[in-house]
């Protein structure tokens, strides 16, 4: 087990830069996801800490040891592919010793070592099978097991589930966060899915276009979104986002989404009056009432019932408001309701730059 | 299969005549193919095989009769076919391992990235395309101490004790033609096995090079398991094309020098068209061909099993 450092890590590809100065120190026993859209440079970092590509510039420290000039053979990490990268001639049993071989371990422990591994990941019974008689999800264990003989000093997974179907892949994110808190090893794993990052992470590392957005963990993340990018990457369905003006000259803060609509805001808010701003709220803080209630008129487009609760798209000031509700028979298609967005919900970022101000 | 076999007994009451179209159908849609290959393939085949159970030879106008396996006999007795086949084997196993060796070497090269890599490709298949008659003829020369500089650039290393001709040396003789067809048929090996380097997954590589292995383990542990069906196949096709393949030694010693460059393919050249004798040079190309048939079952059974195994 080991901390990672991550110092203002570049990567070039001739005049394509793909990452632009990393920073992140990953603490000895931590689970560490980084999410982002696809060509975030996500990979291309966790490729770079297993020593699969080069570094432009910066340095990283495993265990407090620099890595940046080691091969991937001593760095010590375990990886886990998509594609699991099984060998696809050796049995369940030579894929996971075939480090432990390679490191002429004594025979004994590599059958204690393989016999540990398998009966934690429910291998016991596959040691014989070649890859291709195993199933998808039983790769993936397999792909893992081979990790977790090696005792390494942390674990890389890049987009381990994505090869697998919706249900193998809630089952397996399970085992994955179950296996972690059984052997508590500093783990990086690499996602484009935000609910995988959710669900596992202990902190979460939002990326978008080679740059850390943000870091938190997961809640902060949902909760406080520190810019635009974050608030509409995490969540599904997506948050709500409405261009408006700022106002706080003559009356409460506020901001006003189009002509004679205005949404009050909280107090402390760092923009000025008429400053152009973008308002966020969740589709499940959005309150919807039939008949009269409070907030501003629209009308539903759109009904997704989800089973689990309900999606009504409805239009307002111009614009397409979500919403997401536990009640299912809440509105249908073409009634008038009345949306409200509660004070303490809002999200409000600088229209320009898109940084969190309120 | 007859229709009478085909049909449940007592049931069918059609006419003769349809149930009779019926059957035939689809061997009347395979005829042309079948025919063909037949005239063309077939029926040759089998007069060749013929003729060695019978006395032909073209300049004796009372020739052509059944001779039984005297033919076979006289084979076993014959000095010249004995050092042929043994001169096969060398000629062969040594043009095969080195096209093999240096095929894989160029392969693992041009499956590195490096700039121009396209161009280079096409360079070192380059001599694939020359007839081999040329290269032979090429070779030829260059191994001629007057016109090619080889015999001196050998003398010079000290290889030689003086720049001659080791085409014209009994003991060398076949390195002569070996280097030519070695030089002709790499390129062979080099792209089959270039299309099987590039099928390998490269993440194995990635996952092996965590796992601790060093190039050479990754070589062994993940490329050779990856090539190995290949290798058998190219290796079978390569060893069946070069035993029967005379055009190098043909053009470069014509057999010489003392029949030592002589294999079975130019001997049965030479006994079929300078001695005329039909009758014995066929009983010597079922020989060769029974010979590479068990080769090739052999070679085939090991993919089997390689191919079950990966």
């Amino acid at each position: 087990m080991a901390s990672i450092d991550i110092a203002a890590i570049r990567k070039a590809y001739g005049s394509t830069h793909v990452l632009h100065g990393v920073d992140l120190t990953i603490k000895d026993g931590e689970f560490v996801v980084l999410v982002g859209p696809s060509g975030c440079g996500k990979s291309t970092l966790l490729r770079m800490i297993a020593g699969l590509e080069d570094i432009s510039s910066g340095e990283i420290r495993i265990g407090g040891r620099r890595v940046n000039d080691l091969d991937p053979k001593d760095r010590d990490i375990a990886m886990v592919f998509q594609s699991y990268a099984l060998y696809p001639h050796m049995t369940v049993a030579e894929n996971m010793s075939y480090s432990l071989r390679l490191r002429k371990t004594a025979k004994d422990k590599i059958s204690t070592a393989i016999a540990g591994a398998g009966a934690k990941l429910g291998l016991g019974a596959l040691m014989e099978r070649r890859p291709k008689a195993l199933s998808g999800g039983q790769r993936q264990r397999v792909a893992m097991g081979r990790a977790i003989v090696r005792a390494p000093k942390a674990f890389l997974f890049d987009e381990p589930l994505s090869n697998l179907d919706a249900r193998l892949r809630e089952q397996m994110r399970g085992e994955i966060k179950k296996l972690h808190q059984d052997l508590g090893a500093t783990s990086i794993y690499v996602t484009h899915d935000q609910i995988e990052a959710m669900t596992l992470a202990d902190r979460i590392v939002a990326m978008n276009a080679g740059i850390v957005q943000q870091v938190g963990s997961p809640l902060d993340l949902y909760d406080r979104p520190a810019n635009l990018f974050v608030a509409g990457f995490m969540g599904s369905p997506a948050m709500n986002m409405f261009a408006g003006t700022y106002r706080n000259s003559g009356g409460a803060p506020r901001v006003e989404l189009a002509e004679g609509v205005a949404v009050p805001v909280g107090e402390g808010i760092a923009a000025a009056d008429g400053a152009k701003v973008t308002l966020g709220i969740r589709p499940e803080h959005v309150v919807v009432t039939r008949g009269g209630g409070p907030g501003i008129q629209a009308f539903i487009d759109l009904v997704e019932p989800t089973g689990f609760g309900t999606i009504l798209h409805a239009s307002a000031f111009g614009s397409d408001v979500k919403a997401f509700s536990l009640e299912r028979g809440l509105a249908t298609r073409g009634d008038t309701v009345s949306v409200a967005f509660p004070v303490d919900r809002i999200h409000l970022f600088d229209h320009e730059h898109g940084a969190r101000i309120g | 299969m007859t229709e009478a076999a085909r049909a449940p007994i007592g049931r069918d009451r059609r006419p003769f005549m349809r149930r009779f179209a019926i059957a035939a159908e689809p061997y009347l849609y395979s005829a042309p193919a079948l025919i063909l290959i037949a005239a063309v393939m077939l029926v040759p085949l089998v007069i060749g095989i013929s003729y060695a159970f019978r006395n032909v030879i073209l300049l004796d106008p009372f020739s052509g009769g059944f001779v039984g396996l005297e033919h076979f006999r006289e084979m076993a007795k014959d000095k010249a076919f004995w050092l042929a086949l043994r001169n096969t084997v060398s000629w062969t196993g040594w043009s095969v391992l080195l096209q093999f060796v240096f095929g894989l070497i160029l392969a693992l090269l041009l499956d590195q990235p490096f700039k121009g890599r396209g161009l280079a490709q096409a360079l070192c298949f380059l001599p694939w395309a020359v007839p081999s008659f040329l290269s032979g003829l090429n070779w030829a020369w260059m191994f001629n101490p007057v016109i090619g500089p080889i015999p001196h650039w050998l003398y010079g290393l000290g290889i030689l004790p003086a720049p001659d001709n080791i085409l014209a040396d009994p003991k060398l003789a076949m390195w002569g033609p070996i280097v030519a067809n070695v030089w002709w048929g790499i390129p062979f090996f080099a792209i089959t096995l270039l299309a099987a380097l590039q099928a390998i997954p490269r993440d194995l590589y990635e996952a092996a090079a965590i796992d601790g292995a060093t190039p050479f383990q990754r070589f062994r542990s993940i490329t050779l398991p990856f090539l190995a069906p290949t290798i058998a196949i190219t290796v079978m096709l390569r060893t069946v094309w070069i035993a029967n393949f005379a055009d190098l030694i043909v053009v470069m010693t014509n057999g010489g020098p003392a029949d030592r460059t002589q294999i079975i393919a130019s001997y049965i050249f030479t006994q079929a068209f300078r001695r005329l004798d039909f009758g014995y040079a066929s009983a010597i190309a079922m020989v060769l061909l029974a010979l590479l048939l068990v080769y090739s079952l052999l070679i085939v059974l090991l993919r089997q099993t390689l191919l079950k195994e990966a």
